[in-house]
């Protein structure tokens, strides 16, 4: 920033030496080209140079004989042109000289401007008149032409004038600046415009403290110290010199602490800049200063997400990369793997799934609320069960893979007899729950008091337990690296398989290690009693979600059995938890219906319904067989394709919803797309096959096929944007 | 019934995990606001219409020095190009009835076809409400919104700020380069920029 250092005092007498010396001399410049008149501004070109120009003086003698040039600009009124940050629109004024050589032009002291607001917008400029000045330097290197004793100036400006509408507007100017005497008939003019020259705000290294600026969410703090004392209490007029960082139309809240000056101010929406330094001139009355701010915070990021959104298929691609990629052994790919499974093994423990079980160990871990070391030792149990049952059943999975089975994760579930024992012992684990029984009063006793000596047992079980009902929720995040995991080596497979079990355990395993968790626990009490009946019902809801799944592989015979056999089973339990011949006489009674009905109808839990079970199928969805895809699309028809199972929550949600949206389904009849469903509540080869094939190893995969085309694989979880943008690319 | 109950809270926590925001005005790099306006002949065109197709948005005032800089053949080529990828282009015009710059739908219908320009759409925007849910400042201030409808550009059409036509070769051309860049599926090297220009006439 340049500032006048002639000392102030002499203004008045250079001032009135300058008038005479006009009046009597007469002016050596030719006034015809130092002023453009448009209808909007009257421009014009002065000179201020009161000792006349330093010819061949050194740097320090020139500098005490400053010379002055500037664009005066005289607006019609109504109309402005811009600061150096002109605001919301508008443009700088520019400069631009052509001088002898060794004069230097510096940059323009702009005085300082005002706020214009135009309706929700504001600019910074300049109304009424205007001097923009400039220094010159004259170097040594000066050389005063041989015809004349002048200094020959030339300017083309260009300025923007703005009323509501906006007209550029250009000028050339020239000038003759004598060298010697005093050039000083505009001294009133250029002493204005110093006089709105902003000054430095007052710094003094550590014992002042810094002037900064704060970044807190979409608002900048402003912090200014060293503002001289008569501005203190007053409102000031804030004008930062960086473009596009505030919103310019904002009006600022501020206040004063002390000598501190503060105020808030919105960020732009659209911010472009992101500085680490701010100037900033704070104007009252006509006087400004300048502070310099130093930025403290992350500025939040401007263009967030993709520059540019992948193409669909980029999914596709990606998989298919890193199936092929990494069993070549890539140790950044594994790593990519590794870290991806450890996330979805966290997210599991948000899943409703896996929800019922979190459960049991939130009341287990109240129960123990004061013994730290019970505490770690559970953690410790539940997760190495996690981890060792994720690595069994990985290893299970591998196992029946190499025997030939075509198998996927979540596999398990696709058994009735697996989904019915489970849906028997979360039937038990709700009855408990809800305080039917305790487990002490029907198991032998020496059961009873093993599962209270052993508690770290019974956490080991937890994690067992988590992971049985788990693995189904595990597809829709980790397809890709499930899928990826069974066709890596099988010591790498088992790797991911052990790092997703960390990845669930790993919460619970984290609460166990730091005392502070159990500290904020209520302390034991009544209120357990009541939790633990609470926590009764996701488990009744897992039943009814299990029971559901049984209903679509075997029917509503076999989810009916289910049921009367659960409700049986729940009756046994009941008649143990009696004392003295009642318990004999109900228990002996209830067993025997048990088993009656078991015989009776318990086949139909494990038999296969005829029908296929292509569930809530509207007649728009076919079910999907080999080769019907590639059929169709010779036909020349595209195909979607949704791969998907009765036990797979998140294919169930995306089935209400996007598959079910008016929007979509319209979408799908004007581009006369074939709707297959390929249904793998129940294990089907062809379909873990086709899953294989697009780099999955589980449900739910919605695929959409156009001759000529890569295949699109859409998000897991479908949205209906996403659908329709894919749709409409057909 | 049962079964519903439990589908809905496994529904509940699907749309958790999705977590969309939605912020006003529009972010680079977020969804684009959508929105429905009459064109220059009073049909309605909704962004919407456009999702799978790559649209720019053009702010536009013949009024304004800054457009006629543009339109003095730059603006033209640049539709021509959009045109040929299959880039929809909809200029927009949101000054209010009030304002000097005003032309009605038929005048501002003549200006682009005396000008030989080639939008896919000539807009009408008099409340201003399209302009500020885009917080479109100046004219010609430009936007891109990619086939997802998410915002992907935001700022001038090209890097110098000056109302001569001269200065257009010299510029780089943000519109034109991150025409391009989509084209051949890469990340825009420029998001944001100055948008330079005439304030957009905006309804107080």
């Amino acid at each position: 920033m340049i500032r006048f250092r002639l000392p102030r005092i002499l203004f008045p007498a250079l001032i009135l030496i300058a008038g005479l010396v006009h009046s009597t001399l007469g002016w050596a410049q030719d006034s015809s080209k130092t002023v453009v008149t448009t209808p909007q501004v009257r421009a014009e070109l002065l000179a201020f140079a009161p000792q006349g120009v330093p010819v061949g003086l050194g740097e320090a003698a020139a500098a005490r004989q400053p010379v002055w040039v500037g664009l005066q600009l005289a607006h019609k009124p109504e109309w402005h042109t811009y600061w150096k940050n002109s605001g919301d629109s508008g443009l700088p004024t520019t400069l631009e000289w052509t001088l002898p050589p060794g004069v230097i032009a510096g940059d323009i002291a702009w005085p300082i401007p005002k706020k214009i607001p135009i309706g929700s917008l504001a600019n910074y400029g300049y109304e009424g008149t205007v001097l923009l000045p400039v220094p010159l330097t004259i170097t040594p290197d000066f050389k005063p032409p041989l015809t004349g004793n002048t200094l020959d100036i030339k300017l083309k400006a260009s300025w923007l004038v703005c009323r509501k509408e906006c007209i550029p507007e250009e000028g050339e100017f020239a000038l003759q600046i004598p060298l010697k005497g005093s050039t000083a008939l505009n001294g009133a003019a250029f002493e204005a415009a110093f006089k709105a020259q902003p000054r430095p705000a007052l710094t003094t290294q550590g014992i002042l403290p810094d002037s900064v600026v704060r970044i807190d969410g979409n608002l900048l703090r402003f912090s200014v110290q060293g503002l001289p004392v008569e501005l203190r209490g007053k409102t000031l007029d804030v004008f930062p010199e960086t473009p596009e960082v505030i919103e310019t139309a904002a009006t600022p809240k501020q206040a004063w602490n002390g000598a501190e000056w503060t105020a808030s101010i919105p960020l732009a929406p659209q911010r472009l800049n992101s500085p680490s330094l701010m100037p900033v001139v704070l104007a009252s009355n006509g006087q400004g200063w300048r502070a310099e701010l130093k930025v403290v915070g992350e500025w939040p990021k401007v263009a967030a997400g993709p520059g540019v959104s992948s193409a669909p298929d980029t999914a596709l691609k990606a998989n298919a990369a890193a199936t092929a990629a990494a069993p070549a052994g890539g140790s950044t790919s594994l790593m990519l793997v590794l870290l991806g499974a450890l996330l979805g093994g966290l997210i599991l423990n948000l899943m409703p799934c896996v929800f019922p079980v979190l459960a049991i160990k939130v009341v287990g871990f109240a129960r123990h609320a004061d013994d730290r070391r019970a505490h770690r030792l559970s953690g410790l149990a539940y997760t190495a069960g996690v981890i060792l049952s994720f690595t069994a059943l990985g290893a299970l999975l591998l196992a029946l893979r190499a025997a030939g089975e075509s198998l996927g994760w979540g596999f398990q579930l696709q058994s009735p007899g697996v989904v019915a024992a489970l849906a028997a012992l979360f039937t038990l684990i709700g009855l408990n729950l809800a305080g039917l029984f305790e487990f002490g009063s029907f198991l032998p006793s020496s059961v009873a008091s093993l599962q209270a000596r052993h508690p770290v047992l019974d956490a080991f079980l937890t994690g067992v337990l988590a992971v049985a009902v788990a693995s189904p929720c595990t597809a829709p995040f980790m397809g890709a690296s499930l899928g990826l995991a069974v066709s890596l080596p099988a010591a790498q497979a088992l790797a991911v398989f052990a790092i997703t079990g960390l990845g669930l355990a790993l919460p619970y395993l984290a609460a166990s290690l730091v005392p502070a968790v159990a500290r904020a626990l209520p302390r034991p009490g009544a209120w357990m009693q009541t939790f633990r009946r609470l926590m009764a019902f996701p488990m009744f809801a897992t039943v009814v979600w299990l029971v559901w799944v049984l209903g679509q592989q075997t029917g509503i015979d076999g989810a009916g059995a289910l049921l009367a056999l659960l409700v049986s089973g729940a009756f046994v339990v009941w008649t143990l938890t009696l004392n003295g011949r009642a318990r004999l006489v109900f228990a002996t009674l209830s067993i025997a219906g048990f088993a009656l009905l078991t015989l009776g109808i318990g086949q139909n839990i494990v038999k296969f319904a005829d029908s296929t079970p292509v569930s809530g199928s509207a007649e728009r969805w076919q079910p999907w067989a080999t080769g019907k895809v590639d059929s169709l699309l010779a036909a020349g028809q595209p195909v979607f394709v949704d791969f998907t199972a009765a036990w797979c929550v998140t294919c169930q949600y995306n089935k209400k919803t996007t598959l079910a949206n008016a929007a979509v389904l319209a979408d799908f009849d004007a581009k006369k797309v074939h709707l297959l469903r390929a249904d793998w509540t129940r294990r089907d080869p062809a379909i873990t096959a086709a899953l294989s094939a697009l780099g999955r190893n589980g449900v739910p995969v919605y695929v959409l096929y156009q001759k000529g085309r890569a295949p699109v694989v859409l998000s897991e979880i479908l949205g209906v944007d996403e659908l329709r943008s894919a749709l409409a690319a057909l | 019934m049962q079964r519903r109950s439990f589908l809905s809270a496994a529904a509940a926590a699907a749309i958790l995990m999705q977590g969309h925001a939605m912020a006003a005005p529009a972010v680079v790099g977020q969804s684009a606001p959508g929105f429905t306006l009459t064109d220059t002949a009073g049909k309605p065109v909704r962004l919407a219409d456009f999702k799978g197709k790559t649209v720019v948005l053009e702010w536009n005032n013949p009024g304004c020095p800054f457009v006629r800089k543009h339109y003095q053949g730059n603006m033209q080529s640049l539709q021509k190009e959009a045109a040929a990828q299959g880039v929809v282009w909809l200029a927009i015009n949101s000054t209010e009835t009030a304002s000097g710059d005003y032309l009605s739908p038929a005048q501002l219908a003549r200006w682009m076809q005396d000008k030989q320009a080639v939008p896919t759409a000539t807009l009408m925007d008099e409340d201003g409400v399209v302009g500020k849910a885009y917080g479109a400042r100046v004219t010609p201030h430009m936007y891109i919104v990619n086939a997802q409808g998410v915002l992907v550009y935001a700022g001038g059409i090209d890097s110098i700020p000056s109302s001569r036509v001269d200065d257009i070769p010299k510029a780089t051309p943000y519109i034109r380069q991150a025409l391009g860049e989509i084209k051949a599926g890469k990340p825009l090297s420029v998001s944001t920029s100055q948008a330079y220009g005439c304030s957009v006439k905006y309804k107080s």
